[in-house]
């Protein structure tokens, strides 16, 4: 038996893990992305990064462009990742879904812009 | 004669601490040379001594386990200059002196050892009263100096365009103001007869204004003061400044008359030729000069010391304070001190005070310490301020607290200012041991040390030009709306809010930025324009005040510094650190 | 709509006096929510002190948002993004880096780069979030070096104005903000040498201490405070202390770290400057405006949502919040709004503060009660009563006081029984 928060939503419902055989059940979970995350969990735990760029040539007073990845990425692999996008500059203008880095980590998840950032 | 009998004196002193030590003493001047067990004793020692009637200073070379040794900094031989005095530290005294030499025909530099005037020592941190000099000893320069630099205060205030307020100041006998033992009725009787008889009678004595009124009158015209009071003392003229825009104006307009202003310059030597003072050498050069004035307040023992002409030591007494949200302000009209007998030497019982910015002040404490640059604020003295100021206003909520702060007084073992010629080394001024009331005294001492520079020899000659006019930069929130809406019609930068909580603009900041002497550093604007000492003390505008900082002196933004050397706001750019970790 | 062709807007409603039916003060998710709603039915401008919309959203870049209102979980920007451009779509003016000075009778005077504007409105909604609370309300002893930031401001640094505040931090406070901000700067490459938290439970969401947190090692102590702050020009490092029962630090549990850094996520509060000059009637628990359930404040045609009126946690909640706000300023705007009376609502058992704090009988047809439990909960029973008769309950396995609690009730029943309504909690 395992216990566990699930961090899909903010209601963090408390899981309860029981393992039979290969078969996983899990309880407490108020909907059932509470399911997924738990084997997903126990299996490969996931995150969305969130982070930013540098942008140049930006208007307003922004020197970083927030990003995160299109898709959940390996957890071991986020410091990974942090580290290959710290030289990454992007120029404005960029919208907000804009592929800025792709296949992070080798991992085939694009590291998008969250947000639009017009030209000077 | 005299020297011998304090040199007895000393020896009794030193026989009870138990230190090992030898004394001389010349003209008054003790100088003490030994080991004590403990820094504890070496303050009693050099109080003790400070003492003795005749002392006219006390140089306490004692030893005890701990104590720093100064390392000499190396300095540049290289002349520079030639001035007919040179000013030796840029706080409220150094300033108030340029100032009042500039009025004359003379070649005068000051030298400040930080990157601002009135940013290092206790001109920037103290309680920004202008004292009357009723609280002060009878019959000591420093009381002498405080009456007449209130006298002169208003006048110098609108010259230079910086607020003064006579915010008047209670002070307030109460049950808990006598703590002697004595039956409560005589308690009573002295509280509301003999005390303010004898301050009243002072007063007239130094042509103060002052008068007694009653319980009934006291809370009637203070309704949060506390229930145990029994009478007060009421002095209409005490008033209040703001320390940091008077010492700004002060050097601002001394330069503007022709006094010249060297920052970021440490003096590292002080040569004599002849007995008499020759070159002042600094970190940035040397000076060639005839007249020292050794303005340099917490250090003034070691500038003294590099010409040979120690007369004292300096031992730093440290003074916390905090400070409450505006909106405290309806718990009083004037500022308020409680009586309590007997006193603390050489302490006037700090109190709460208003200040010309809207807030109310707790405070200030007082306490000898080791290190000249402690100011921290520690726990106990929070809860000091508390405990000693919560008898005279048990209602004011203690919860709005939003900032506090701890200043350094310099103090002499004498207690009182030593404003004279060096006795050994000529040309030498000492302008030391100027702790409070020292802001309010400045005029004064100024025109003292002027007057002493002309019986040492110096010419001195009035400028028929000098303009004794500062216009300090505009200031929206204190101006009308019909004003402030033309000012920001002609620039935009005037209408920008950048500190939200004391509503100061971008024009007002990057006006720092480019005034006379610069402000560079984040705790230089906010000394001069408010920005950042608000109820959100810079979390909103830090960010925005330090851009604008970085875009006015094209520097990167992670350059930008809170106060001097090495105090940068950060680290380095973002990633910086994920790019250290790929490098290695 | 493209930026700069609003940006042309911006300036071309500068008038140095304007009439406007709703003025909406900040630009924040509150602020932007109520502009939306209003403007359905008004003319609204929104008076920005930034120089963007979005407010505190736009330098929290991490995913969490908007998983009630749009059932995804989106970042702060494009959480942000969506309502900026419903906002603009609907032709609601937008004054940036424009700061209200003060508000007198509808009339607010506001300052910026164009000039000083006088803004008659006739409504007003305040959406003027909170601010953090300082070392210096908490009275952190110790020197006054650099290094020292509360979180939001350090968000901001890292994320909108690329600097770093730190190499090896120490976080003071357990809220979301503190959380999120120790996986933030560890992901940047800093030391986060540990979270401290006064009280015996994390202040945030438990998610965040999972996902902040544990995903990266760090350690959260709890019943700990620091005690001082050393350094003379930088912060060279901190004593903490466990605390005791009154939270007073505990001698002899006093370990100094070592840190250049020194972060705190100890608090907000709500921002109220300009509706205390405005007199609206402030609650001394949320220390924000008195509301009613219209989000109407004790003054006349002047509304309050979002932060300003108290601290949430989810910014779904601020929408609603503000949507309704918003809704019925334009209602008050064109004559429609109703009043049937007044009546208090007041805090019971286990409940530290509700919001409404009153009604008044207006044209809504089911009250949201907003409220924060005083102590954590299991198996607890919310009910909301009015007089001794019970209008609405509901079961919740859990309560705590970082989670906000939502009950819906019905106003009709309230206002066939007209007795003070009660919000309580208590254990099945």
């Amino acid at each position: 038996m395992k216990e566990m928060i699930c961090i899909q939503c903010p209601v963090g419902c408390k899981l309860i893990i029981r393992k039979k055989g290969e078969e996983i059940y899990v309880e407490g979970n108020k909907c059932k992305r509470g399911k997924e995350y738990a084997i997903n969990e126990l299996r490969n735990p996931t995150r969305i990064l969130t982070t930013t760029v540098f942008i140049e040539g930006g208007k307003g007073k922004h020197e970083m462009l927030p990003v995160k990845s299109d898709r959940e990425i390996p957890k071991d692999l986020l410091e990974h990742a942090m580290k290959e996008l710290a030289g990454v500059r992007v120029k404005a203008p960029v919208k907000c879904g804009d592929i800025v880095f792709k296949n992070i980590a080798n991992t085939g998840v694009n590291i998008i812009a969250t947000r639009d950032m017009e030209e000077k | 004669m005299r020297d011998v009998r304090i040199k007895k004196k000393v020896e009794k002193i030193l026989r009870k601490y138990r230190a090992k030590a030898n004394v001389t003493v010349e003209d008054g001047i003790v100088f003490i040379k030994g080991t004590v067990t403990s820094w504890r004793k070496y303050v009693e020692i050099g109080k003790e001594t400070g003492r003795i009637k005749g002392v006219k200073g006390v140089v306490n070379d004692l030893e005890y386990p701990g104590k720093e040794k100064k390392r000499k900094k190396r300095g540049e031989e290289r002349v520079i200059g030639k001035a007919d005095v040179v000013i030796i530290g840029g706080g409220v005294v150094g300033c108030a002196i340029a100032r009042e030499l500039s009025k004359y025909k003379l070649n005068v530099i000051l030298v400040e050892k930080s990157d601002d005037v009135g940013g290092g020592g206790a001109t920037k941190a103290n309680n920004a009263l202008v004292h009357t000099g009723i609280g002060e000893k009878m019959g000591t320069l420093k009381q002498k100096l405080c009456v007449e630099g209130h006298k002169m205060f208003r006048k110098i205030a609108e010259e230079l365009d910086v607020p003064y307020e006579e915010c008047g100041m209670w002070i307030v006998i109460s049950e808990d103001s006598i703590a002697y033992r004595l039956p409560r009725i005589l308690k009573k009787f002295l509280a509301s007869y003999i005390i303010p008889f004898i301050i009243l009678r002072r007063a007239k004595k130094l042509g103060i204004e002052m008068y007694k009124v009653s319980k009934k009158e006291l809370l009637k015209r203070e309704p949060y003061v506390t229930e145990k009071a029994i009478a007060a003392v009421f002095s209409p003229s005490y008033a209040m400044t703001c320390p940091f825009r008077y010492t700004i104006a002060l050097a601002e307009n001394a330069m503007e008359n022709g006094v010249k202003i060297m920052l970021n310059t440490e003096v590292v030597d002080i040569t004599v030729e002849n007995g008499n003072v020759g070159k002042v050498i600094t970190t940035k050069g040397a000076i060639e000069t005839k007249f020292v004035i050794n303005a340099a307040g917490l250090y003034a023992d070691e500038i003294a010391s590099l010409a040979g002409a120690r007369e004292y030591t300096i031992h730093p007494k440290k003074g916390a304070t905090l400070i409450f949200d505006k909106e405290t302000r309806k718990f009083l009209n004037h500022s308020m001190t409680l009586l309590r007998l007997p006193r603390i030497e050489h302490y006037k019982g700090g109190g709460i005070m208003l200040t010309v910015d809207g807030n109310v002040q707790w405070g200030p404490t007082i306490d000898e310490i080791e290190d000249k640059e402690d100011t921290s604020v520690t726990a106990e003295e929070i809860e000091r301020i508390f405990k000693t100021y919560e008898p005279l206003m048990p209602k004011f909520p203690k919860k709005a607290v939003i900032a506090y702060f701890s200043g350094i007084r310099a103090a002499s073992f004498t207690e009182d200012f030593i404003i004279r010629a060096a006795k050994k080394v000529k040309g030498f001024i000492h302008v030391a041991g100027i702790q409070s009331p020292g802001l309010a005294a400045s005029p004064a001492i100024a025109k003292m040390v002027a007057s002493i520079l002309q019986q040492e020899g110096l010419k001195m000659e009035l400028k028929k030009d000098f303009n004794p006019i500062r216009k300090a930069p505009p200031i929206p929130r204190e101006m009308d709306m019909a004003e402030r809406k033309k000012l920001v019609e002609r620039d935009g930068r005037y209408g920008r809010i950048v500190c939200r909580c004391e509503e100061v603009t971008e024009g007002e900041i990057v006006d720092a930025i480019h005034s006379k002497i610069p402000a560079c550093s984040i705790d230089a604007i906010k000394r001069r324009t408010r920005a950042g000492m608000g109820r959100c003390q810079g979390s909103f505008c830090l960010p925005y005040v330090a851009k604008i900082l970085a875009r006015e002196l094209n520097i990167p933004l992670e350059k930008v510094k809170k106060g001097g050397d090495g105090s940068e706001l950060f680290i380095g750019k973002a990633k910086c650190l994920l790019e250290e970790k790929n490098e290695s | 709509m493209a930026l700069s062709s609003s940006l042309a807007r911006l300036n071309a409603c500068w008038r140095k006096k304007m009439r406007v039916d709703v003025a909406v003060i900040g630009g924040g998710p509150a602020g932007l929510a109520a502009a939306a709603e209003a403007s359905k039915e008004a003319s609204v401008v929104i008076i920005e002190r930034n120089e963007e919309l979005g407010g505190i959203l736009q330098q929290c870049i991490h995913p969490g948002f908007g998983n009630f209102i749009f059932g995804e979980m989106l970042t702060g920007p494009e959480y942000a993004t969506r309502f900026i451009e419903k906002v603009r779509a609907a032709g609601v003016d937008i004054m940036l880096e424009t700061t209200v000075l003060e508000i007198e009778n509808k009339k607010i005077i506001a300052s910026g780069r164009n000039g000083i504007v006088e803004i008659e409105a006739k409504a007003i909604i305040l959406a003027t979030g909170c601010r953090e609370r300082t070392r210096q309300q908490i009275l952190i002893p110790g020197t006054r070096p650099a290094g020292i930031y509360t979180a939001g401001c350090a968000q901001r640094l890292i994320n909108i104005d690329g600097v770093m505040p730190g190499r090896k931090v120490v976080i003071l406070g357990s809220g979301d903000v503190g959380l999120i901000m120790a996986r933030r700067f560890t992901l940047e490459g800093a030391e986060v040498e540990g979270v401290y938290e006064i009280m015996p439970k994390p202040g945030g969401l438990m998610r965040n201490v999972v996902q902040c947190l544990h995903d990266f090692d760090i350690p959260l102590h709890l019943r700990h405070t620091i005690i001082d702050i050393k350094g003379k020009k930088r912060v060279e490092g901190v004593v903490v202390a466990k605390v005791d029962e009154n939270l007073k630090p505990i001698k002899g549990t006093e370990r100094y770290v070592e840190c250049d850094c020194v972060v705190l996520a100890v608090g907000l509060i709500p921002e109220n400057e300009i509706a205390k000059k405005a007199g609206v009637e402030m609650d001394a628990i949320t220390g924000g405006a008195i509301v009613d359930e219209g989000m109407e404040t004790s003054v006349d045609g002047i509304f309050a949502c979002g932060n300003a009126v108290h601290v949430h946690d989810l910014v779904d909640d601020v929408t609603i919040e503000a949507e309704l706000a918003g809704k019925m300023a334009a209602k008050y705007v064109n004559g429609m709004e109703e009043r049937k009376g007044l009546l208090k609502v007041k805090a019971g058992k286990n409940v530290r503060y509700v919001v409404p704090q009153m009604l008044r009988g207006k044209d809504i047809e089911t009250i949201r009660f907003s409220f924060r439990v005083k102590k954590e909960m299991e198996n607890a029973r919310v009910v909301v009563k009015a007089g001794e008769e019970v209008i609405a309950e509901r079961k919740e396995r859990i309560v705590r006081p970082p989670e906000m609690v939502k009950i819906l009730a019905e106003a009709k029943k309230i206002w066939e029984i007209r007795k003070e309504v009660m919000v309580e909690v208590e254990e099945v």
